[in-house]
């Protein structure tokens, strides 16, 4: 009996000694609701979302809630033998879980607010005190600029996002040649919020067109990637030779073809094989036996795998292997072709000879899509560059759409490098001008109405 | 060459999906290293057999004891077949699925190729089992050969093992995570399958382990009820200098059953005064335990396919 007005007594106390913590530090951590420090649960999770940890706040707001229901549930079982052991144990695992997550937490306000890591010791003290301490002192104040970044938001207010004139969508007409983009919105919800990932995205990209994707980390390069083949669906619509990708996904998936960043491939089969398997599997049923092959056999060729065919996927170096993705792909014949970063690990030749193969599947009339880092020393071999920046409301937005040239005059820069860093935020060691531009070639596409701005 | 058309053209379904991954299966069998869970396996099933194969199937106890640890050989063949299989390959599968693979072709393939492994691990541990002496029933419960009926029995809880382990391969998302949860999942297996520890309360849950089955199975195939039992004979061997009232009257019950030639009668009485239900070499014993592990491999499979099919919700 004993045990059960121990261990209730002491979480009573927790909860109350924690509730004024919390209070304490809500007020600079931004809460709009500070009441909330007095709800079991829902108080951690509002602190780990303060401070840009909402996933650890919530699964640590689940564990606290169920320590605090753990207890009274104890209490008022008064300790039969086998609930008490099974209450024993489910206090020392949730405790367990609860004190690394709280911990990532406190460790990330310690961050905010610039104090030692030796404050931690306090935690393990009492659990209460540093945030009372860090709550009521005057000289404690957050760091606001990372706290903007890591929550997306300045303290105590919603992310402000620009407000749009005229959107491109408005600007851009769809087209029935090539792909046509016009993206509205691109949201996520996590955990309750919604994010915007990319807003206001149109353009139109004829056949025949190697395109380059630039954008620093974060602009949205993936998620338009997602959303443009259909695997992510946003509020757009997206025109594959005149074919809606949303409304007729079904057959339109087997028209695109997408290259990842990782070389998904099973090491463990020969290449002949794995191409022949992708074939196989993605090719229509009325190609014939005949046709199939000599398509693998074309597509080997071209990509120059056919020395080592017979050879195991797991023995190739990083640039056949990546030359063996391309080539699952191709076989299936794609209309559209998009690879992110294809050049990843491979050397100055290596990436010029893929890109070259890639200018050379173009010319065949399809249009392929191309996100690498390492832009500059192929940059002839593209059509059109395709600029991707991320705004003040952290939302990706489209800079620019035309030529590598008409991209340097834009920009005012003479590297597709430089440009990205002039779109790219201060904090990211960029010029932090990618409102402006944005806004710039939103007007440079609104002035050309009627038309494409490329 | 490029062109999109509205015209529907038909791809590939699920029939001729499952032929190109068997395919692609059975060659990457002869091209990697995971052929090693053979010879695993063997080298298991042999130190298993050496250890509790000599009484097997001769008395009770033996029976117990190796048909208990035989099912445990199985259960971790079938496991380490398959635990990674998928989630070492998640990215692969989800990047195949959604250029159109159809899950159920996926893991009905694999499940034909485990099959197959499981057909050989099931021949290996007969084998060494046959080689270290192990005395299988000559006349089987539902086949004319004890052997068979062992053998089928083997093969249903590695492949139930296996098709398990698949399952838990498709919900977890890495090969961490895998290699987690199996221990548990092992520990689950041996300490509820009712064999060997009371579960008091928790019995019910015997009949959700493989091992259960597997167990129940073979003994009723070993035709246990008609072994005798040796641990009564020991107990009093052990208690023969116990004096009661200045003498030793189980000494003396012992030297009489000893020196008469009793003592296979004794230890026959022993046994058919030891008889199990559950044990008993009947058909209606044997059927529904090869069933409850044939519907387990049904549940298991439907949870795999269903909880796969969710891949696409992984993010990045």
């Amino acid at each position: 009996m004993q045990y059960q007005w121990f261990v209730a007594g002491s979480g009573f106390f927790d909860w109350v000694l924690l509730s004024i913590a919390l209070f304490a530090i809500s007020g600079k951590l931004g809460w709009k609701k500070r009441w909330m420090a007095w709800i079991p649960g829902l108080r951690i999770y509002c602190l780990g979302d303060s401070v840009g940890m909402s996933r650890e706040g919530m699964y640590c707001g689940i564990m606290d809630f169920l320590f605090v229901d753990s207890v009274i549930a104890n209490f008022l079982l008064k300790g039969e033998a086998r609930v008490g052991t099974l209450g024993y144990l489910i206090h020392l695992v949730l405790f367990i879980f609860l004190f690394i997550y709280r911990l990532r937490i406190y460790m990330q306000i310690l961050k905010l607010f610039n104090l030692s890591k030796s404050w931690i010791i306090l935690w393990l003290i009492a659990n209460w005190l540093p945030l009372f301490i860090i709550g009521v002192g005057k000289k404690y104040q957050p760091d606001k600029a990372m706290l903007l970044e890591v929550t997306g938001k300045a303290e105590g207010e919603k992310g402000t996002e620009p407000a749009l004139t005229a959107s491109l969508n408005e600007c851009v007409p769809y087209t029935d040649e090539g792909l046509s983009i016009h993206l509205k919105e691109r949201n996520v919800t996590d955990f309750g919020k919604t994010h915007t990932l990319l807003r206001d995205v149109a353009l139109n990209i004829p056949p025949k067109s190697l395109v380059l994707l630039l954008g620093g980390s974060g602009a949205g390069k993936t998620t338009l990637i997602n959303a443009v083949i259909g695997y992510e669906q946003a509020d757009a619509k997206i025109l594959l030779n005149g074919v809606d990708v949303y409304e007729d996904y079904e057959s339109v998936k087997h028209k695109i073809g997408f290259v990842p960043q990782k070389n998904l491939i099973r090491g463990q089969d020969t290449v002949i094989n794995t191409v022949g398997d992708a074939a196989e599997m993605r090719l229509p049923t009325s190609v014939s036996k005949e046709k199939r092959e000599q398509i693998i056999k074309e597509d080997m060729d071209l990509l120059g795998l056919t020395s080592g065919q017979d050879g195991l996927v797991s023995k190739k170096s990083g640039g056949q292997l990546r030359r063996i993705c391309i080539a699952m792909e191709l076989v299936t014949d794609p209309a559209l072709f998009i690879l992110d970063e294809p050049d990843s690990g491979l050397d100055g030749v290596i990436s010029r000879e893929i890109f070259s193969k890639l200018r050379q599947i173009a010319d065949e009339g399809r249009i392929v899509i191309v996100i690498t880092h390492t832009p500059d020393r192929v940059i002839d071999l593209f059509d059109k560059v395709i600029v991707l920046a991320k705004d003040s409301g952290k939302t990706g937005r489209l800079a620019f759409y035309g030529s590598p040239e008409e991209a340097k005059e834009f920009f005012g820069k003479g590297s597709m490098e430089q440009i990205v860093m002039s779109v790219n935020s201060k904090e990211e060691g960029g010029e932090g001008r990618a409102d402006e531009l944005v806004e710039k070639y939103r007007a440079l596409v609104a002035s050309k109405k009627g038309g494409q701005a490329s | 060459m490029t062109e999109t058309s509205n015209e529907k053209l038909q791809y590939t379904g699920r029939i001729y999906q499952l032929g190109i991954y068997l395919k692609k299966f059975l060659r990457m069998f002869v091209y990697q290293s995971d052929r090693v869970v053979l010879p695993i396996g063997a080298v298991i099933a042999a130190l298993v057999t050496f250890v509790v194969g000599s009484n097997m199937f001769v008395t009770q106890e033996g029976t117990t004891m190796g048909t208990f640890a035989l099912t445990c050989v199985c259960v971790w063949n079938g496991f380490f077949n398959s635990i990674q299989v998928v989630c070492r390959e998640r990215d692969i599968v989800k990047k195949e699925h959604r250029a159109g693979m159809h899950i159920s072709s996926y893991i009905l393939a694999h499940m034909i190729y485990q099959l197959m492994l499981c057909f050989l691990q099931t021949l290996i541990t007969l084998l060494i089992c046959s080689v270290a002496g192990v005395k299988f029933p000559k006349p089987g419960v539902i086949t004319s050969k004890g052997i068979i009926d062992c053998g089928i029995t083997i093969l249903l809880v590695t492949y139930a093992a296996d098709i398990m382990a698949l399952m838990v391969s498709c919900i977890v998302k890495t090969t961490t995570a895998a290699m987690t949860v199996m221990p548990f999942l092992l520990i689950y297996q041996l300490l509820f399958s009712g064999s060997f520890f009371e579960l008091g309360a928790a019995d019910f849950l015997k009949v959700t382990t493989i091992s259960h089955w597997g167990t129940d199975c073979l003994c009723a195939i070993g035709r246990y009820n008609e072994q005798p039992m040796v641990a009564l004979w020991n107990t009093l061997v052990q208690f023969k200098d116990a004096e009661f009232y200045g003498e030793k009257p189980l000494l003396y019950v012992l030297q009489s059953v000893e020196q008469n030639g009793l003592l296979n009668d004794f230890l026959k009485w022993s046994g058919q005064n030891n008889v199990r239900a559950a044990y008993a070499s009947t058909p209606e014993n044997v059927l529904p335990a090869w069933g409850a592990i044939l519907l387990m491999i049904a549940i298991f499979t439907t949870v795999a396919v269903i909880t796969l099919k969710l891949i696409d919700k992984d993010k990045r």
